[in-house]
């Protein structure tokens, strides 16, 4: 049986290469692929269980038009394409093309996706977003430290002595991260886990150090301060790279470890245990994760880890360094994230970039001149995954015109006027990079897509055709287009070919494997920045990684509100994908509460109690889950779940961006959790 | 690859991401309606003091597999070239005695095929050379496979099922001692919430369950009790009530058993394993009972010499009964009790043939079994019933001694049996691993 090379496309770390079997025009296999080293194990179950997705079963596939009544009829692609030809022209003719929102979610990753912007510049402009849900804030801190976000190749963390993973669960979220942290605990290393949850990584760790959400940064600056005050630093290190180490030492004085652990709410004993931990074991690789850069002070709390590491000289050597974000295999782009998801400083006329992502519905309601009137959302879920569900779903439905591309009838599909299907990932050839491992992957057609199944770019070039616009830049339908487009991209790089890609997965060009052994930073100063300029002048923020307290609780309102909603990812899902199907359902235990054993107590709450969560902004029924292992003062409910799990746990947070990057801030989140009624 | 191999599995390793689950289902999904392999967790309510550690267990195709040896229907077999235990779901009647001998629950009933499912070891990726689809597809490589080795094993960490069937796996033992917990819960509340945590998995075996089986014993005792009163009769003598009733009683009764399988019209391949199965010999020794009984009655009645002969096999195919309960009864030193069939029909019989000695001795015998395992119970923690403990033993002795050679006392003798049968099911006890993990978590911090 033929096998192919392919890869998971999906936003996640792991982007794992695919030995896919394909039998009589089926997948009938998905095993691992020894050429990427760093999922040379395989997939996770997600990446097994497209199998199950790709099915014609089990997706979308037919353009379905919202009836009167609300329900969906199944309609001809003709008369897809008509509908939407007249409605966007009559919208273009009457307010402008702007008032066209162009949504693209993450939920594929593909160069072809760029498809979409050129589509939406030859229709004569378009209103975009800004920023990111999932990121931004985490990659400025680290741009503006290191000057790149680039981190050394996976398999460099067996090297490190000590393993710091800081508000990252990598057993559910980068479970093959999991391989190496074992590598380096089965050669003695120890392992740290900074977290609220005792989550599946933290079962590796010696410690689990569980500071109050949202206060990470001031438990950077507390254990810097311990660092110094016991000269447990690099001297040597900071004199050849380190720039503001002066003011940040004076800054850090403050952070006596008994206000350091009133703020965190971790003991004087634990913070004095763990700093000498990262000044005496060398070297040290910190993981951080997403979630705690999600909070109104994020940006600094993530400089204020990153000099952690600058002062004890854990970057560029083997084993040593931060774990962020690799965007070495993204050769591609002229600018790359974050800098590429800022609004531009000359607006061209054509895009208007005005909508920020953290606050869509907000933004989307507050635009004028002109006023939106239809959205186009592809690749993406903006009524599950975007704060504030209930305002994303009001300026939807203020809208005149909504189409969503989709493999499914997701939350926002549901509220479209046109749902239109699209292609599986085993459907259309693309290449694609990745943000953990180093590897340019290709993820290529194996199969015809069903027969009312179009890919986005055949979409956009016969919708180009029905709007009479050129189609010299759009890749024509057929798959001598879309490889030509690519190859054009790849030509590039020399011996990146789509035929060398099928062989397998390709190091990017000019990767590091070890990031920064070189001793360059790309910053303005050409050192590591602990004191930033372009910090100040860009965000307003202090020079220096200084703490503040995250907006929602320095607010007061933990009197109403006193426990902080976290809402993480895991196992059996990427954000709101592969939850619905059967074979994952089977696994999954569904939505829930997590909650301390003294906050269910408070609420004469026990296990399998049905709770509600509420604030100002919305409410969720979930049964009680107690947790042993959670921090007081928190509570859990995973993202992902919709409305037919009964909500999305978007209904109750508020969209605000970070300090830095435009990200979205929907973490920073108090709720209150009563018995319900 | 076709030597006889084994799983090993490094729960250091494991993070339990359940992706062997879905290689599984991915190999075998056009036969499987429910995982055959499960990753189970220890200590998953989080306890601050222990670790969470997962174990990722399908069939372990043992060196003396229960399931092969006690099949009545013979649907079991030995694959030389793997080792594979192989079910040949063409032969299973679904009478699920494999899921009640097998402590790693790896047969699994499937109600949708009539039939037991189970894990194959993947013996075509074999014979072409693969491992396992489970093993070749673990993202962590917690999963492996290797020759098989008996001797090279070694321990089996805590909450893997005791078993004596020589599980084919090596398991590593969990080295990580689970993190210092800087904020853990306080013990007060842990010790509110722990209880309705630590919940221990329903047994296999339950009355609501396998009711059919209780009526179906409880009928057979009564009936061996009623032929060896009519045996011991002077003058021999065959009513048509007692024809009828008799013939009808049993005729219910093995209709009742037949219906409990998931494939009634393979029952006769129940009597292809007499040589190792104690299902296969008691339904043959139950049917061989209500024939002799039956041709006795019918067509000999004052045969004594058949009757007694009928009665014999009666008792032996109660004491095969007990044979097949075995493997789920621990009531502690004396691994007896006051419910097994046997006794039932002697007590019985000492009641219905009038016979004081002998219904004085089987009823000494059960009240001594009572109260043996009653204390048993009551000493590993679990609660008793006092109440209808009281109503067992009014109804199975003190109804039988006020009313001795009445009716009404045969009658509360056999109202006293069946409610002792009742509490024999729900004491019956089969090991599974999730439910000796949680036992494992509750033997270290008891609820």
């Amino acid at each position: 049986m033929p096998v192919f090379t392919s890869a998971c496309p999906r936003n996640c770390y792991s982007t794992c290469s695919l030995k896919v079997t394909v039998e009589e025009g089926r997948v009938v296999a998905i095993d691992p692929h020894p050429g990427n080293r760093a999922t040379a194990d395989g997939p996770c179950l997600k990446g097994l269980s497209y199998l199950e997705r790709t099915e014609p079963g089990s997706r979308l596939l037919q353009p379905l038009r919202r009836q009167a009544d609300g329900s969906f009829a199944a309609i001809s692609w003709d008369a897809a394409l008509d509908l939407m030809a007249e409605r966007f022209a009559a919208i273009r003719a009457r307010y402008g093309p702007q008032s066209v929102l162009y949504y693209a979610g993450s939920g594929t990753k593909g160069l072809l996706n760029g498809v979409g912007m050129t589509f939406w510049r030859l229709f004569g402009g378009c209103t975009t977003t800004y920023g990111d849900l999932c990121w931004p804030a985490g990659l400025e801190a680290t741009r503006l430290t290191l000057g790149d976000n680039r981190h050394s190749a996976p398999w460099d963390l067996a090297e490190a002595r000590l393993v710091v993973m800081w508000g990252k669960n990598a057993a559910e979220t980068n479970l093959h991260q999991m391989r190496f942290l074992e590598q380096a605990l089965e050669r003695g290393a120890r392992c740290v886990v900074i977290d609220p949850r005792r989550t599946a990584t933290a079962e590796r760790a010696h410690l689990l150090v569980q500071p109050r959400p949202g206060t990470d940064g001031a438990l950077a600056l507390g254990l810097a301060h311990l660092l110094i005050r016991d000269d447990r630093i690099d001297h040597a290190f900071i004199q050849a790279h380190v720039l503001g180490f002066e003011p940040f030492a004076e800054s850090v004085r403050a952070w006596t470890p008994e206000r350091t652990a009133q703020v965190t709410g971790v003991a004087v004993a634990h913070l004095e245990a763990l700093a000498w931990e990262l000044g005496t074991v060398k070297p040290v690789t910190l993981c951080a994760g997403f979630g705690m850069q999600r909070y109104t002070n994020s940006g600094q709390t993530l400089r204020a880890l990153l000099a952690l590491l600058a002062i004890t000289g854990n970057l560029g050597r083997p084993g040593a360094g931060w774990v962020y974000a690799n965007l070495q295999s993204d050769v591609f782009s002229a600018v790359k994230d974050p800098l590429d998801f800022y609004p531009p400083e000359r607006p061209d006329g054509i895009v208007r970039v005005s909508v920020s992502t953290a606050r869509l519905g907000r933004d989307m309601l507050a635009q004028d001149g002109p006023p939106l009137k239809a959205v186009w959302v592809e690749r993406g879920n903006p009524l599950c995954q975007n704060p504030e569900t209930g305002k994303v779903r009001e300026a939807f439905r203020a809208l005149d015109f909504r189409v969503v591309v989709d493999e499914r009838l997701t939350d926002t599909a549901r509220e479209a006027d046109l749902v239109l299907p699209s292609k599986s990932l085993f459907e259309q050839t693309d290449v694609i990079g990745a943000y953990w491992h180093p590897y340019l992957q290709i993820r290529q057609k194996l199969m015809e897509p069903p027969s009312a199944v179009k890919p986005e770019t055949e979409l956009y070039w016969l919708l180009a055709q029905r709007l009479g616009l050129p189609l010299d830049t759009l890749p024509a339908p057929g798959d001598a287009a879309v490889e030509a487009f690519l190859e054009a991209k790849l030509a590039r790089f020399p011996g990146l070919t789509l035929a060398a890609l099928r062989e397998g997965p390709v190091l990017a060009p000019g990767h590091q494997e070890v990031a920064f052994a070189d001793g360059v930073y790309p910053t303005p100063s050409g050192r590591i920045e602990l004191w930033s300029e372009e910090a100040a002048r860009r965000w307003g923020v202090d020079p220096l990684p200084a703490y503040q307290e995250p907006l929602e609780s320095a607010a007061g309102a933990r009197g109403d509100y006193p426990l902080q909603l976290l809402t993480p990812n895991q196992k059996n899902g990427i954000h709101s994908q592969f939850l619905d199907l059967k074979v994952i359902q089977a696994l999954d235990g569904g939505p829930g509460l997590w909650i301390a054993a003294e906050d269910a107590s408070a609420r004469r709450l026990v296990q399998g109690d049905r709770a509600r969560v509420f604030n100002d902004r919305g409410e969720l029924f979930l049964p009680v889950r107690i947790d042993l292992g959670l921090l007081r003062g928190c509570v859990v409910a995973f993202n992902g779940y919709g409305a037919a799990h009964g909500g999305s746990v978007n209904l109750l947070s508020l969209g605000r961006e970070t300090d830095l990057g435009h990200g979205a801030a929907f973490h920073d989140n108090l709720v209150q959790v009563e018995a319900a009624p | 690859m076709t030597a006889p191999g084994q799983f090993v599995f490094d729960p250091n390793r494991c993070t339990g991401c359940e992706a062997c689950v879905l290689a599984c289902w991915m190999e075998n999904r056009a036969q499987q309606t429910q995982p055959w392999r499960r990753v189970y967790s220890f200590n998953g309510p989080k306890h601050p003091g222990l670790p969470v550690f997962q174990l990722s267990l399908a069939c372990h195709h043992c060196d003396h597999p229960a399931c092969l040896e006690q099949c009545p229907a013979g649907a079991y077999a030995r694959d030389a070239a793997t080792g594979a235990v192989v079910l040949d779901s063409g032969r299973c009647m679904g009478c699920r005695y494999c899921t009640w001998v097998c402590p790693h629950d790896a047969p699994r009933y499937a109600g949708a095929l009539g039939t037991v499912e189970k894990c194959t070891f993947c013996q075509s990726r074999q014979a072409a050379g693969l491992e396992p689809a489970c093993v070749a597809r673990c993202p962590v490589a917690a999963l492996g496979f290797e020759p098989r080795d008996p001797a090279g094993r070694g321990a089996l960490p805590r909450g893997f099922p005791e078993s004596a069937l020589g599980p084919a796996i090596r398991i590593a033992a969990p080295q990580r001692p689970g993190p210092e917990l800087t904020a853990p819960p306080e013990p007060a509340a842990l010790g509110r919430h722990w209880g309705s945590l630590l919940r221990i998995p329903e047994s296999k075996i339950t009355l609501r369950g396998e009711w059919t089986l209780v009526v179906f014993t409880a009928t057979l005792a009564v009936l061996v009790a009623v032929l060896a009163a009519h045996a011991a009769a002077t003058p021999l003598r065959a009513s048509w009530p007692l024809q009828g009733g008799f013939l009808g009683a049993g005729l219910a009764a093995l209709a009742l058993s037949t219906s409990h399988l998931g494939r009634p019209f393979r029952a006769w391949r129940a009597l292809t394993n007499l040589r190792h199965s104690w299902v296969s010999r008691e339904i043959a020794l139950v049917s061989a009972f209500l024939g002799l009984a039956g041709l006795q009655l019918l067509w000999f009645p004052a045969h004594r010499p058949l009757a007694w002969a009928a009665v014999a096999v009666g008792f032996l195919a109660l004491w095969a009964v007990d044979r097949v309960y075995q493997v789920a009864l621990h009531t502690g030193a004396l691994n007896f009790h006051s419910a097994q069939a046997l006794f039932t029909g002697l007590y019985l019989a000492g009641i219905l043939a009038g016979s004081v000695p002998l219904a004085l001795a089987a009823g000494a015998l059960k009240a001594v079994l009572y109260g043996h395992r009653k204390l048993h119970f009551r000493r590993q923690g679990r609660a008793g019933t006092p109440l209808l403990s009281l109503l067992r033993l009014a109804l199975g002795f003190a109804g039988p001694a006020l009313a001795f050679g009445t009716g009404l006392g045969a009658l509360s003798a056999v109202l006293g049996e069946l409610l002792d049968r009742c509490e024999f099911y729900r004491e019956l006890e089969l090991p599974t691993p999730a439910r000796a993990l949680a036992q494992a978590l509750a033997r270290i911090h008891p609820a």
